[in-house]
């Protein structure tokens, strides 16, 4: 049996490993845009910020060859012919398969991709992108730049640009940074906090309207409130879509089933599959790491044993990159809020029929792993909730299991 | 596959477990280089929970939700000791292994094996060097009241069940060194004095 991925990303990395870790050996081919052995879109940032380039590989820059892979990369798949069990890449190469696992992720959404011809303007999406910009700041000896988009992506990109000690602008047409990932009241003070602590300039309510260029250099940018300032950098972070077209025609997901299967010779897993949410069941990508793993798992173990079913995403995500404020956030803000903030450290809950809908934890992540398993256990708290969010010493799973009670 | 089990009733929290931890993952291995040194990695930690105390540290999952959260793959499990490992080489400090984490034993702070000059994640890491060359985890040679023990799963747990059932069954409860039963019938009281009083 041949195994083709499309894609040679997380997911597309797991699922290979989990096959040969299982004792796999037929074929594996790895098909992918990029040229590079699999590396942690999570972790490029940080190579950017000035760490070494090899931590990105994370199962190893030698992936390809450990794994007795064939890898064909730098060209991307354009097609996959699902009755003749082939893959069309853009350069016309084809690849036929027995089992196909596609894979393949999402892109940086451009609202005006034209802008990306003048030189200083960059996504921050692909390690393609990562080495560009590092090249451009070194060369032009840049010391300023403009993240347009406050999402995770932009402020991942401020803060490691931040890092990196340039002098940062992020753009953000919302009220609050990571308005995806927070509400409006936890957003807003992670924002203020996040200012506070870096000094990255931050503009709300604000978007870049334009681009100013001299001779295809990018001078400066326009913003829509029609002030204007002076930059070599753009980073454009306002949105990506997947990279579904291929399968569907469309840039929607991949709709697939508890088997991870799109096609009965298809997987489909990662940032481009739609899945059901684990606790509230309704459909969406949920593109985090963790349950890009478990969706390549699932998809391996149907592949080698005909059994195991996925149980569904959880959208929980943190951030904490370059400095030590970490933004955790799951489930759904609606519902009765619980709050409790001191100092640095804003946390709240929301409940629904007395469980967790949703949470944020903004500040620290000492008591974050415990919500969570009350989250996914989806345990009755409307009692105990209020004493669990305001311990002062994070002691409440231990007071729960020695059966003292509450503080 | 052994493990360090907790009997936490017989915890005194005099907190050797925390000192021998430390001084087994300084660079000086030696108390007095430890102390004082902001860099000191303690990957256990007596938490006081009203009267009781328990020294909290990984579990070594399995499955481990930190691992399969680590999106930098610094998190692995040793096959053959069972041990959960993290290689800061690779940590980036993002949080995602804290967040999923149900025993809070996951931390961050800049400790003398961080490599780029800022914060990585920390935790115990079952001395695996120690008990690979068939020696104890660090902490549980250094505790003297029998709270911490290493030993193979399925025996332990075995034991405690036949036990269990026994005190359920026959009302027999586990004899507790009369000393360490002394010591919490004085902490249960300093506890209740110090929740009336203050």
């Amino acid at each position: 049996m041949k195994v083709v991925t499309v894609g040679t990303g997380m997911a597309s990395a797991e699922f290979v490993q989990r096959l040969r870790l299982e004792g796999f050996d037929g074929p594996i081919t790895m098909v992918g845009d990029e040229d590079f052995p699999p590396y942690s879109p999570c972790v490029i940032p940080f190579y950017l910020a000035g760490e070494p380039l090899e931590t990105v590989y994370w199962k190893g820059s030698d992936f390809y060859s450990r794994y007795g892979v064939s890898a064909r990369l730098g060209d991307p798949v354009a097609e996959v012919d699902n009755e003749r069990r082939q893959v069309i890449t853009a350069g016309g190469r084809r690849e036929s398969y027995d089992r196909l696992f596609y894979a393949t992720g999402a892109r940086s959404w451009y609202a005006n991709p034209e802008w990306l011809e003048t030189r200083g303007v960059f996504g921050f999406k692909t390690l393609t992108d990562m080495v560009a910009i590092d090249r451009y700041i070194t060369e032009n000896k840049v010391t300023r730049a403009v993240i347009f988009g406050g999402g995770f992506i932009g402020v991942d990109a401020a803060l490691a640009l931040w890092h990196r000690g340039l002098e940062i602008t992020v753009v953000h047409r919302n009220t609050r940074l990571l308005s995806q990932m927070t509400d409006e009241d936890g957003g807003r003070f992670a924002t203020e906090k996040l200012k506070e602590k870096t000094g990255i300039g931050i503009r709300l309510k604000t978007t870049v309207a334009g681009i100013i260029s001299h001779h295809g250099q990018l001078t400066g940018v326009q913003f829509s409130d029609a002030s204007s300032m002076e930059t070599e950098l753009l980073i454009v972070s306002v949105g990506v879509s997947p990279n579904s077209e291929p399968i569907t025609g469309q840039d929607k997901g991949v709709a697939v089933s508890a088997q991870m299967l799109a096609d009965p010779s298809i997987y489909c897993a990662g940032d481009v599959a739609i899945t059901p949410h684990a606790v509230s069941g309704n459909d969406g990508i949920y593109a985090t790491y963790p349950n890009a793993m478990l969706q390549a798992r699932t998809a391996a173990r149907h592949l080698l044993h005909g059994d195991g079913s996925y149980p569904g995403s959880i959208n929980t995500n943190v951030l904490k990159k370059h400095i030590d404020f970490p933004i955790v956030s799951a489930g759904s803000f609606s519902g009765e809020a619980i709050t409790w903030q001191q100092g640095d450290i804003w946390r709240r809950v929301y409940l629904k029929e007395g469980r967790i809908n949703g949470y944020l934890i903004i500040g620290d992540t000492r008591m974050s792993g415990y919500v969570y398993q009350l989250y996914r256990s989806q345990k009755q708290v409307d009692k105990s909730i209020k004493a669990i969010l305001s311990s002062p010493r994070h002691d409440s799973y231990y007071r729960e299991m020695l059966g003292v009670g509450a503080a | 596959m052994k493990k360090v089990f907790v009997d936490y009733k017989k915890c005194l929290a005099c907190k050797a477990c925390e000192t021998a931890c430390a001084v087994e993952h300084h660079p000086s291995r030696n108390l007095f280089g430890a102390l004082g040194d902001t860099k000191t990695q303690i990957n256990v930690r007596v938490l006081g929970v009203e009267h009781e105390a328990f020294p909290l540290s990984c579990r070594h999952c399995d499955p481990a939700d930190c691992l399969s959260a680590c999106p930098s793959g610094a998190i692995s499990r040793d096959l053959v000791s069972g041990a959960v490992l993290l290689n800061p080489d690779l940590c980036k400090a993002c949080a995602m292994c804290a967040m999923v984490c149900p025993f809070d034993a996951i931390a961050f702070k800049q400790t003398h094996r961080a490599r780029y000059g800022r914060d990585v994640a920390y935790k115990c890491d079952l001395c695996n060097d120690r008990i690979k060359a068939g020696g104890e985890p660090a902490c549980v040679e250094a505790c003297h009241s029998g709270a911490l023990v290493y030993g193979e799963f399925d025996r332990i747990r075995h034991g405690r069940a036949v036990s269990g059932l026994k005190n359920y069954l026959l009302g027999q409860n586990d004899a507790m060194p009369p000393l360490v039963e002394l010591f919490r019938e004085l902490r249960r009281k300093e506890c209740e004095r110090r929740r009336g009083g203050a």
